[in-house]
């Protein structure tokens, strides 16, 4: 006999308290592990996604909440609301280069993918797009695509694609730029308005000035110029930063009152044990058993709530992460949470910070009844009725 | 009266839990060793407080208890469990085993407790258990044996650690006569062996068997006998 072996027998004598005690602790876990994992590397990413776009102002239509804002670097169908006039007035504006975006979808293999018309020299030349086969052409009936569509659905220049009931011709295909670029087909910005009838208007406007220490005039002046709103990158970014901070509180919230209720349910569990034990207790102590040996038996036995909690919490967790975080991307609110380079399964760190703080809660739950254990008077553990 | 293994001095026990109980009132008392004897007296009178007071489960409210010259009243709780652990063994009347483990388990804990390495433990467990007849019983669970067999899985274990003196508290108490007198001598033979031994009861059996026989009423020492058969 071993007080290991002791502490498993008595962890597991009534199963369902076992289990149930367990399941508390886990789904604590479980919810911890999948913001862990969500949220790892969020705000660098978002920073990314922002120098990918690579202009310093987004001119959006008037009244775009932070959510519609957050949709430019997510790529998300907007809304069109920006005529043409408006464009030509912005891009009229001396120092500055307005390239204006028509972001739409359509779908390829029943696969959602983004259509993105285009003014294609200025973009060029702003992107800095080399072409990796065919030939740059975006016009009536050629479109190009992102290296990783092309790669996605095994297209060729030469293919035939349809988007919205028309063919277009696979002219080329771009450069790998490792980012959101590589996802998108590219139209022709007159063609792309025509196919999905918004008339002349356009989703937003990256603005790209020259004198970056004029950042402010510049705005103001789109401001009056033309009937849109516009924001900086670093706007943008805290806008973003923002909404996930939202979330992440309110996910951290979930996690911190499932932890508790499961530390709860620990201490109930145990005092319930000791409660019934008293005698067992009274007999271990007359056996010899010190204070101290009765302490850590009972502590031990929480311990391994942690333990077992903790486990089966990281396969929930990580489970639920890796289910859930493709339906997570869906939703733009949450595109930063769960875009694909933030997700990061079985990441070391997230395992290890879980079950410390799993098994750490455990032991925390777990003082004061083993204090109370290791309190009781031997005779009175043994004369109890 | 020069080897007195055991020795109490006015050993006083008043229970405080919303009004006082007056268990024990000035009780002196000396066990010689290797001695066999019984505490008898009528149901509520203070033998039980007596027997966990010499066996050091209690504190008295006032007075003394020696074991050999070590003054019980006057150690902290880690010694004392020390001197529980390895002088002292205990056989309680009604639950004496852990029930989640086997028979075998139950004595082994009382080894663990004392530090004895497992694969020793689980040797000496065995001996002790064939020394009650309970060698077939070894996996067993305390539901699964009767309360005549339970009892002697407590013997088996209140030796483990090879104490100098034995406790029991009513022992006997739920056993039919056949059952007692197995009991009797599994009792005996360890009395042979050399332990002192103090059996609280209320049986004329037992008490036959006793050298001395102690009666305690209304929390003192009524009388003291000495019994040769
Ligand atoms: N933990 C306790 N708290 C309060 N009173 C107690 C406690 N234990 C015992 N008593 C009281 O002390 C007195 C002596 O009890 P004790 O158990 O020593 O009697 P006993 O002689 O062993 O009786 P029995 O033969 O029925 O076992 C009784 O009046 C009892 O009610
Ligand atoms: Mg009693």
């Amino acid at each position: 006999m071993t007080r290991g072996k002791l502490v498993l027998k008595n962890l597991t004598r009534k199963k369902t308290r076992f289990l149930f005690t367990v399941l508390g602790i886990s789904v604590g876990i479980a919810s911890l592990v999948t913001l862990l994992s969500l949220g790892t590397g969020l705000e660098a990413e978002v920073r990314k996604q922002s120098q990918e776009l690579g202009a310093e102002l987004v001119v959006t239509p008037k009244g775009w909440c932070a959510y519609e804002q957050i949709s430019v670097l997510t790529g998300e169908t907007l809304p069109e609301a920006i005529p043409n006039a408006d464009v030509e007035k912005v891009a009229s504006i001396k120092g500055i280069t307005a390239i204006p975006y028509l972001v739409q979808r359509t779908a390829i293999k029943n696969q959602p993918v983004t259509v993105v018309g285009i003014l294609p020299e200025p973009m060029k030349q702003f992107k800095n797009w080399q072409v990796e086969k065919g030939e740059y052409r975006l016009d009536r009936e050629s479109l190009v695509v992102g290296f990783s569509i092309a790669k996605q659905f095994e297209l060729k220049t030469g293919d035939k694609l349809t988007i919205r009931g028309t063919e277009f011709l696979l002219s080329g295909i771009l450069k790998e730029m490792g980012n959101r670029d590589d996802l998108v087909i590219y139209l022709d910005l007159t063609t792309a308005q025509k196919l999905y009838g918004v008339g002349d208007k356009v989703s937003f406007i990256a603005v790209k000035v020259d004198d970056i220490t004029r950042i402010e005039q510049y705005s103001q002046e789109i401001q009056e110029r033309a009937n849109v709103a516009v924001v900086s990158d670093k706007q943008l970014i805290k806008s973003v930063m923002a909404i996930v901070g939202t979330v992440r509180n309110t996910l951290q919230m979930i996690a911190a009152v499932a932890v508790l209720a499961a530390a709860f349910g620990i201490i109930n569990t145990m005092l319930t044990a000791i409660h019934e034990r008293k005698r067992e207790i009274g007999i271990l102590q007359a056996l010899g058993g010190k204070r101290r040996t009765i302490f850590f038996l009972f502590l031990y036995e929480s311990a391994l709530y942690g333990i077992v909690g903790g486990v089966v919490g990281l396969i929930a967790g990580f489970a639920f992460s890796f289910f859930a975080a493709p339906y997570i991307q869906q939703s733009e609110f949450t595109a930063f949470l769960g875009s694909a380079q933030t997700v990061e399964i079985f990441n070391l760190a997230v395992i290890g910070q879980a079950m410390l703080f799993s098994v750490l809660v455990a032991c925390l739950a777990g003082i004061y009844p083993a204090w109370q254990a290791s309190r009781l008077s031997p005779v009175e553990a043994i004369s109890y009725e | 009266m020069s080897d007195m293994i055991i020795r109490t001095e006015k050993l006083t026990k008043i229970y405080e839990n919303g009004y006082s109980t007056v268990a024990l009132q000035g009780v002196d008392l000396e066990i010689p060793r290797g001695s066999l004897s019984c505490i008898m007296g009528p149901s509520g009178h203070g033998k039980s407080t007596l027997l966990h007071l010499i066996g050091g489960l209690d504190r008295p409210t006032s007075g003394k208890v020696f074991l050999e010259d070590l003054d019980l009243t006057a150690i902290d709780a880690n010694r004392l469990a020390e001197v529980r652990c390895r002088k002292i063994g205990f056989v309680f009347q009604f639950f004496n085993l852990l029930p989640m483990l086997t028979v075998l388990e139950n004595v082994e804990i009382a080894l663990m407790l004392a530090g004895v390495p497992p694969k020793e433990q689980h040797e000496r467990a065995g001996d002790l258990l064939a020394l009650v007849g309970l060698e077939d019983k070894l996996q067993a669970r305390p539901n699964q044996l009767s309360g005549g067999q339970r009892q002697r899985v407590a013997i088996a274990r209140s030796l483990a650690n090879d104490p100098d003196i034995l406790l029991m508290d009513e022992p006997s108490g739920n056993l039919d006569s056949k059952s007692e007198s197995e009991l009797l001598q599994n009792i005996e033979k360890v009395n042979e062996r050399g332990k002192t031994v103090v059996i609280v009861t209320h049986s004329p059996t037992v008490s036959q068997v006793a050298h001395r026989i102690y009666y305690i009423q209304d929390g003192r020492l009524k009388r003291e006998v000495e019994n040769f058969g």
